[in-house]
């Protein structure tokens, strides 16, 4: 068995961008060639993978910068006196379907299709108007001429197509486009909608857990998304740490779950912290369709769809946070909500963690690393050295202290290409693009 | 206006540190107060996080559920997480605070305009009701206006109109008999302005009338009987002219947790 993972340690080659403001979400779209991030700000930054060049060897297609637009800006809600945020929640791109490349992007109220477009040739030879466009003088028109197209620098352009707008009262805290790629589903706190694509004004509820009486409300979405290829099932997890599997055919409104995924409490572990600590941050079907990831405050998951006792594998993130709990809580840092992702053949994880460390699991071998993303110990072709945290006992040159671990670097967005071993980190305002030069491949 | 006043959510989704806020509140000692403070810090924001708002709220759950336990075994030694003795009160009124909380999320949460229809249901719940317009038959749009302009006029009040100096206006004028003719102009909202309970240096209703007034620069008034309708008020540009309000049963209860302004 190859041991990809030795061998991205040993060559890597990374680099990074420095954005404008907090970064709030990263997405690859479905062939890796384009990675989209949002920001608090508002504001999309598209990369693109430069292609491939033989005379450049080392340069195995490097990302950068393709467009910038403003997603969102801050709005206010007169009726509530409240101002709602820019900051882009969640960005999912859509199957290219044509020239174009599509993208929904929201923050906590609205959602918005972008469409991508690209602009490398103009029509020149009018008749009528002139370079500038100014209408000529048709007396000196003697002869008819035949536009051609001529090529230009390039331009993008990025337009909205859509507003789905005054969905939810709620936060939205995850979008998910449909196999059908033509519906997507929103999610909130405490609902979660069907649309359209093409429709604005009106969406379906599907998911509805508010209580009739709000002093009841003990519970609420925290995730959702679509399987890949079965576009009637889709799944939601919860701040109490299950994940309901529903299916679209069954009833109209899918708050009876198909299957209830949920792994009974430890008694061992058992603290006031315990429901804190086990609300899912994030979930994500696998590739295969055949698994879930989830991701909570100390640990990843992989769920089997066919079984709903218990994960079918747990690895720790950051155990030695477990006796901190307290002050975690003191500091609200165990309300943090981190992602995770699947590699494109299943077979390693990965998630953030604090101090800027991100760790990865292969899920076959059962071994992890973690991995810093920094200015100072990441340099273009720079080996990326794996870190340990220790806990006491013996300390090992260049450890960490969990006590010296900074709670404010934290990657809670991180993404990884769909094919090859690229992977995109974000930690704050910083963007990290690492690729294995050896083996671009999966294995 | 409005704009520079109100409260910017603070960034609790990536989990900013939260520094406890409330002056009032004793030093952190026992997880008992942090989950208190947090949960009152979480509902003075614009807009609550809900999420954080009813974990917060189970942990209190789970922390009473324990207490209780102990109080009914025999005597335990103090523990951290334990509660200072004399806290019985604060127990039995935690968890009425934590639904009265979650309820008025409920409440405010019916003049969103995705779910108008909710209003119904809703208007019956229980507790003492702040909004004098839930006590009259729910319909929609005026009584959504209502509700909306005492929800923002009562809690709301201190916040949006913090950074205006008003010092110009402390004068004579204020003294409760000179205000007599103010008061008398403002006619129906006069019941309202008593429903504002609180402290002196709170605008009172009419003071907010008069106040906008000189803002919008509307020719001064002089006392008069009061007309049977208050005239049209200039409203601030983006916002809804205010309707006269329906005179409050009810007077605020005096025991409610400061700004519980969670609209939601």
């Amino acid at each position: 068995m190859f041991m990809w993972l030795l061998t991205f340690l040993m060559v890597a080659f990374s680099h990074f961008f420095l954005l404008a403001d907090i970064i709030s979400t990263v997405e690859f779209n479905h062939t890796g060639e384009l990675l989209a991030t949002g920001d608090k700000g508002g504001r999309v930054v598209i990369f693109q993978r430069e292609p491939e060049s033989k005379n450049e060897p080392y340069n195995q297609g490097e990302y950068n910068v393709y467009s910038t637009f403003q997603s969102h800006e801050p709005e206010f809600d007169y009726l509530k006196s409240l101002e709602i945020e820019e900051k882009i929640n969640k960005i999912k791109w859509l199957p290219q379907q044509n020239a174009a490349h599509s993208l929904l992007s929201t923050n906590d109220k609205t959602i918005k299709l972008w469409k991508v477009t690209e602009r490398d040739k103009r029509p020149e030879g009018y008749n009528l108007k002139d370079e500038e466009g100014k209408l000529k003088d048709l007396s000196t028109v003697t002869s008819l001429q035949v536009p051609v197209l001529k090529p230009m620098d390039l331009m993008v352009e990025v337009t909205p197509r859509r507003i789905f707008a005054n969905g939810h009262t709620y936060h939205v805290n995850s979008i998910s486009v449909n196999s059908d790629c033509e519906t997507y589903m929103s999610a909130d706190d405490l609902r979660i909608n069907l649309w359209h694509l093409a429709i604005t004004d009106r969406s379906f509820n599907i998911v509805d857990i508010k209580p009739a009486n709000m002093e009841d409300l003990t519970e609420v979405i925290t995730a959702s998304e679509f399987h890949p290829h079965h576009c009637n099932l889709f799944v939601y997890s919860s701040s109490k740490g299950s994940l309901r599997l529903c299916d679209m055919r069954a009833s109209a409104l899918c708050d009876k779950h198909s299957k209830l995924f949920e792994e009974p409490e430890d008694p061992s572990n058992r603290s006031f912290f315990s429901e804190i600590i086990s609300s899912v941050s994030d979930v994500k079907f696998s590739h295969s369709g055949r698994y879930m990831l989830t991701r909570d405050y100390l640990t990843v998951k992989v769920w089997d769809l066919n079984m709903e006792t218990k994960p079918i594998e747990t690895y720790q993130v950051h155990d030695y946070l477990r006796s901190k709990l307290c002050s975690l809580y003191e500091n609200d840092c165990i309300f943090d909500k981190f992602e995770c992702a699947w590699n494109g053949s299943d077979s390693v994880i990965m998630t953030g963690a604090y101090n800027n460390f991100f760790r990865m699991f292969d899920r076959n071998t059962k071994r992890d690393v973690t991995l810093e993303a920094s200015r100072e110990s990441s340099k273009p072709r720079a080996i990326l050295k794996p870190r340990r945290v220790c806990v006491g006992g013996k300390r090992r040159k260049d450890d960490i202290s969990v006590d010296s671990l900074d709670f404010t670097k934290k990657i809670l967005h991180t993404a990884w290409h769909p094919t090859e071993n690229i992977i995109a980190i974000a930690a704050t305002n910083n963007l990290y693009i690492f690729q294995d030069k050896v083996n671009s491949e999966m294995h | 206006m409005l704009g520079k006043g109100v409260k910017r959510p603070r960034g609790e989704m990536e989990g900013g540190e939260t520094e406890p806020r409330d002056p009032s509140a004793a030093p952190a000692t026992s997880l008992f107060n942090i989950s208190m403070v947090k949960l009152h810090q979480s509902l003075r924001r614009v807009e609550p996080n809900l999420r954080h708002l009813v974990l917060v709220a189970n942990t209190l759950r789970r922390m009473q559920e324990q207490m209780q336990r102990e109080a009914g075994g025999p005597a335990a030694p103090d523990s951290p997480e334990a509660p200072p003795a004399g806290d019985d009160l604060l127990l039995s009124t935690m968890d009425t605070s934590i639904s009265t909380i979650l309820e008025d999320l409920g409440q405010v949460e019916a003049l969103s305009p995705a779910r108008p229809e909710e209003e119904q249901p809703l208007a019956g719940a229980s507790g003492a009701r702040q909004e004098p317009a839930r006590t009259s038959a729910p319909c929609l749009g005026p009584l959504e206006l209502l509700s909306s302009a005492s929800y923002l006029l009562e809690d709301g009040l201190e916040d949006i109109f913090e950074d205006i100096d008003t010092s110009m206006y402390d004068c004579d004028l204020w003294s409760p008999t000179s205000l007599s003719g103010f008061k008398a102009f403002s006619g129906a909202e006069d019941s309202d302005s008593k429903a504002l309970a609180g402290a002196e240096d709170r605008l009172d209703m009419s003071d907010l009338d008069y106040l906008m007034d000189v803002l919008v620069g509307a020719p001064p008034r002089s006392p008069a009987p009061p007309p049977p309708a208050p005239p049209p008020r200039a409203h601030l540009p983006g916002t809804r002219p205010v309707p006269p309000l329906a005179p409050s049963p009810e007077p605020s209860p005096p025991s409610r947790t400061q700004c519980p302004r969670s609209p939601l």
